[in-house]
């Protein structure tokens, strides 16, 4: 009976309501897909903020609508082109891969392939003066003398 | 080949510092609307009296339509602009009101006391109009021509000039 109050009791009790909770937290995929829509959208009351995460009025709106017209069976790319229609690109969060916006999604890979070409173009242009500053061909009368001092060299067997 | 390199990394540089320079200086609340030459959406609801309208282009006339409420402030240093406005045009264009998420007691009390420029206002409790027309929020003015283009939108509060200028835009 001890054990029973000390141990099974508790798990009993336990296991009961963790089973409450997994209830709760069954989610409505409608509202879910509210707000993946909703995530991709500028709040354009608060600059940058997406209409999921915002509270302000506009964003409720918006939302209520997003799920008005999921109902009514539209699409996600209708639904936020009825936003564009109406509050243009800066409604997007993500800029669109068309006219200005593709510049946006252009000049960081640009300005990178840049940066590579440069630093090659710098490292190969710093090779080149080293060749440059080497010495230059020792004159005739020069290596005669090294070929007769490697020869006394030899002659008195300190060569090695 | 390193000289070469300048004559690039200059020119990109100018480039990034002078996008860098107009987006600092450009005002981030001025947002150009796409609904700008394309058609007034026509409307149904009801208006302050409880009466069914349609707000849409219907009799010929070039409309200016402001988006106002009663809890708008600016809307109030609007509203002596759009009075003066109604007595200066009120023969050559139509002044019509969308009421935007507004208390109806306080939108009645408001143009009773400050005085009524409109020939009608649209009641929208819900913002769903003013979501129809893009509307960030109050006070914001559509310029509507004859055609029922829209040639102008102000999403301030008007100025004598800015009325002056979008009305002369609607009439041209």
């Amino acid at each position: 009976m001890n054990l029973f109050i000390k141990i099974i009791m508790p798990i009993l009790l336990l296991s009961v309501s963790s089973l409450i909770f997994a209830g709760d937290v069954n989610e409505d995929p409608l509202e879910r897909k509210v707000l993946d829509i909703a995530a991709k959208l500028r709040c354009t009351v608060c600059q940058n903020q997406p209409v999921a995460e915002s509270n302000s009025g506009l964003a409720k709106d918006m939302r209520a609508v997003i799920k008005e017209k999921l109902q009514a069976g539209r699409g996600e790319k209708e639904i936020m082109q009825y936003f564009v229609d109406r509050y243009g690109d800066y409604v997007l969060l993500a800029p669109p891969k068309s006219g200005n916006g593709l510049l946006i999604w252009l000049l960081p890979p640009a300005l990178l392939l840049l940066a590579f070409y440069s630093a090659i173009m710098f490292m190969k242009s710093r090779n080149k003066e080293k060749v440059v500053t080497s010495p230059s061909p020792l004159s005739e009368a020069d290596q005669e003398r090294i070929r007769r001092a490697r020869k006394a060299m030899d002659e008195s067997g300190e060569n090695e | 080949m390193i000289r070469h390199i300048w004559w690039v990394i200059i020119p990109v540089l100018v480039l990034l510092f002078g996008l860098l320079a107009y987006g600092l200086t450009s005002n981030p609340k001025h947002i150009p609307s796409p609904l700008i030459g394309k058609a007034f959406p026509t409307l149904q609801g009801k208006d302050l009296n409880g009466n069914a309208v349609t707000l849409g282009i219907v009799d010929g006339k070039p409309t200016v339509v402001n988006v106002w409420a009663s809890w708008c402030a600016a809307c109030r240093s609007e509203h002596n602009v759009l009075l003066r406005g109604a007595r200066r045009y009120g023969d050559s264009i139509s002044l019509v009101a969308i009421n935007y998420k507004d208390e109806l007691s306080n939108a009645k009390r408001w143009l009773n006391q400050l005085g009524n420029p409109y020939q009608w206002s649209f009641y929208d409790l819900s913002g769903r109009a003013g979501l129809e027309l893009g509307v960030y929020g109050v006070p914001e003015t559509f310029f509507v021509n004859k055609q029922g283009i829209i040639v102008e939108k102000i999403s301030a509060p008007l100025t004598d000039k800015m009325l002056a200028d979008g009305i002369a835009l609607m009439i041209k």
